[in-house]
């Protein structure tokens, strides 16, 4: 049995060692997603946080016209993640393939018009999960519901040499970090590891996905948007919250920090806004987060050369 | 409470229901905060010992749910009972040894959360009829437009104490103030359904987690700090929201005792008032809400 890819991953997958001991090696599975098609349960219109009533456009599926580095303010858009997200008709196996994901993950598109671009992991959602991925705007657009998607899933488990003791790498591909221009990696001389962050929110503007695993679900921040004086955040941001643990399910804990990647665009329902999916958490004497209100550089579609 | 409302406009819908099962998985365990598994029971059936009035934490237990837990069969219907159930109504029980006894409802949790005498608790089980009197869906205060009322029934509201006050602001009693900080699980949710789980009260954990709420009570009126529940629950700074502490105990990391939502509008349409005795078994102990009803 210990030879087989299962069970390989599911030692990978229990957890960061503790100090000292020997990194465990990270394990590749590949998994199968499908093209989501949108869903709008019974009538057509949500409740906005102001009490009117509105149409949820870009709620999951094929978003064209949105990219990594487009502002997460969007006018008449609701959770609109860029590119397309993929799911599982199988529940079970729909939640493996949202938990085993990890952000920078390469995909491949096996069927339909497109079927044999590639493309990456850019970020997850969650409830029943989503993989939300990224092409170059040609196959996107040649790209429709159903089509299968293969991901070559790899991370969770995984601690890099040089992460820093006490520090959590979750929903992150081994060669993330090394993409991220505003992360030091490797981290210098033993100390905290280096990151700069569109902005550091507190936790108490953390809305859906409290309480829920960081592994399969991201976490909404009651953001304000430029106009109203918040930061200008990003699609494929860094962005961090103080006071927040998410190794296991998220929630307040007083003296840590979480950093996530800004995965989908805000949203008039309350208790929602741009969502981050984490991939560092630690006690903040272990990450030195700063913040760039301007010129910040987060994940882009250069650095995963899908331009 | 002394106040003003459209209760003589109001409807009421007979509801049926069940005492539903816990639900697990094969795996059995779940994470608390600090990783440490844990399979505890509380959620779900109907769980004995723990009442409007007694500590909502110190227990072995998650997401425990005092009294019975109560679905409908349907999906669908399901969600009506879920939705249209509000605080304080009268839930009869049909059949099984306990058949013809009443409780009175604490909150919504995915399951309808119903306080019985602790005779009458300890003689129901899963699969036991209900009769939920349904209402006060819809109730609103004549007086005080910028507060919006939900899963509240009437008779509940005339119980509190406080009122209208001469300066046109809307006194409630509060056993505890909530900070912004201990919203967890239910966040983003519709404030129909389930209820908000507090953080911060994880009785015999670390001080780093504490957001010094481990004293809640079930029953307990609680005022929550920056947060808008008129349409769905979340942060809005200078709103507060009025919930009854329906759950307590959690192990689950995000998660802790938690309000259903009663009253909800900015700050400076309430005026507080800290009150240690703020919670149902003061005014709506069963008894009373047969009265009531």
């Amino acid at each position: 049995m210990t030879s087989t890819g299962l069970a390989s991953t599911v030692a990978a997958s229990t957890g960061p060692s503790s100090t000292g001991e020997q990194p465990l090696r990270p394990v590749a599975v590949n998994l199968l997603g499908h093209v989501e098609h949108p869903v709008i349960d019974g009538g057509p219109y949500r409740v906005s946080a102001d009490g009117k009533p509105y149409l949820p456009v870009g709620d999951g599926g094929i978003v064209l016209g949105l990219s990594l580095g487009d502002s997460a303010f969007v006018p008449c858009a609701d959770h609109a993640a860029s590119g397309a997200c993929l799911v599982h008709p199988d529940p079970a196996a729909r939640h493996a393939l949202t938990a085993y994901s990890c952000i920078g993950n390469p995909v491949t598109v096996r069927t339909g018009h497109a079927a044999g671009a590639t493309g990456a992991v850019i970020g997850k959602r969650g409830e029943d999960g989503r993989v939300i991925t990224a092409f170059r705007p040609g196959d996107l657009a040649r790209m429709r519901p159903g089509d299968q998607v293969a991901v070559r899933s790899c991370g969770q488990g995984h601690r890099p040499d040089g992460l820093p003791d006490g520090l959590t790498l979750l929903n992150a591909d081994p060669g993330l970090l090394a993409l991220l221009p505003s992360v030091t990696w490797p981290p210098a001389g033993g100390g905290p590891l280096a990151a700069g962050v569109r902005c550091a929110a507190p936790s108490k503007l953390s809305g859906n996905g409290l309480g829920r695993p960081s592994a399969a679900w991201c976490l909404d921040l009651s953001l304000a948007p430029p106009a109203h004086g918040g930061a200008d955040v990003r699609l494929g941001d860094l962005v961090a919250v103080t006071d927040l643990d998410a190794r296991f399910n998220m929630g307040f804990r007083r003296g840590w920090v979480t950093v996530g990647v800004v995965v989908h665009t805000d949203s008039p329902l309350p208790g929602h806004g741009p969502g981050i999916t984490p991939i560092l958490t630690g006690p903040a004497s272990t990450l030195d987060v700063r913040s760039e209100p301007a010129g910040h550089t987060g994940l882009t579609a250069a650095a995963l050369k899908l331009q | 409470m002394k106040i003003a409302t459209n209760e003589s406009g109001l409807i009421t819908q007979i509801l049926t229901g069940e005492v539903w099962p816990p639900l697990s998985d094969r795996h059995s365990f779940r994470v608390g905060p600090d990783g440490q598994p844990f399979v505890l029971p509380g959620m779900g059936g109907v769980t004995l010992g723990v009442h409007c009035g007694d500590p909502a934490t110190g227990y072995a237990s998650d997401h425990l749910e005092p009294g019975a837990s109560i679905r409908h069969r349907d999906p669908a219907a399901n969600m009506a009972l879920q939705f249209l159930t509000c605080v304080g109504n009268e839930v009869r029980v049909e059949t099984g040894p306990a058949a013809g006894a009443a409780g009175h409802v604490i909150g919504q949790h995915a399951y309808v959360l119903t306080d019985f005498p602790e005779a009458t608790a300890a003689q129901l089980t899963t699969g036991d009829q209900v009769t939920v009197t349904a209402r006060g869906q819809g109730l609103a205060l004549d007086d005080h437009g910028a507060i919006v009322v939900k899963n509240t029934d009437p008779g509940l509201l005339r119980a509190m104490p406080g009122g209208t006050r001469p300066d046109g602001r809307l006194e409630v009693h509060v056993a505890a103030r909530v900070p912004a900080e201990a919203i967890g699980a239910g966040a983003g949710m519709v404030s129909e359904y389930a209820n908000t789980d507090l953080m911060g009260a994880y009785a015999g954990l670390g001080e780093d987690l504490s957001l010094g709420l481990e004293s809640l009570r079930v029953g307990d009126l609680v005022a929550l700090e920056d947060s808008d529940h008129r349409y769905g629950r979340g942060y809005r700074e200078g709103y507060i929201t009025i919930g009854v502490i329906s759950t307590g105990q959690c192990m689950l990391f995000g998660h802790g005792p938690g309000p259903s939502s009663l009253l909800s509008g900015p700050a400076e349409a309430f005026h507080l008032v800290d009150d240690r005795d703020a919670n149902l078994a003061s005014w709506y102990h069963h008894t009373e809400a047969q009265g009531a009803a």
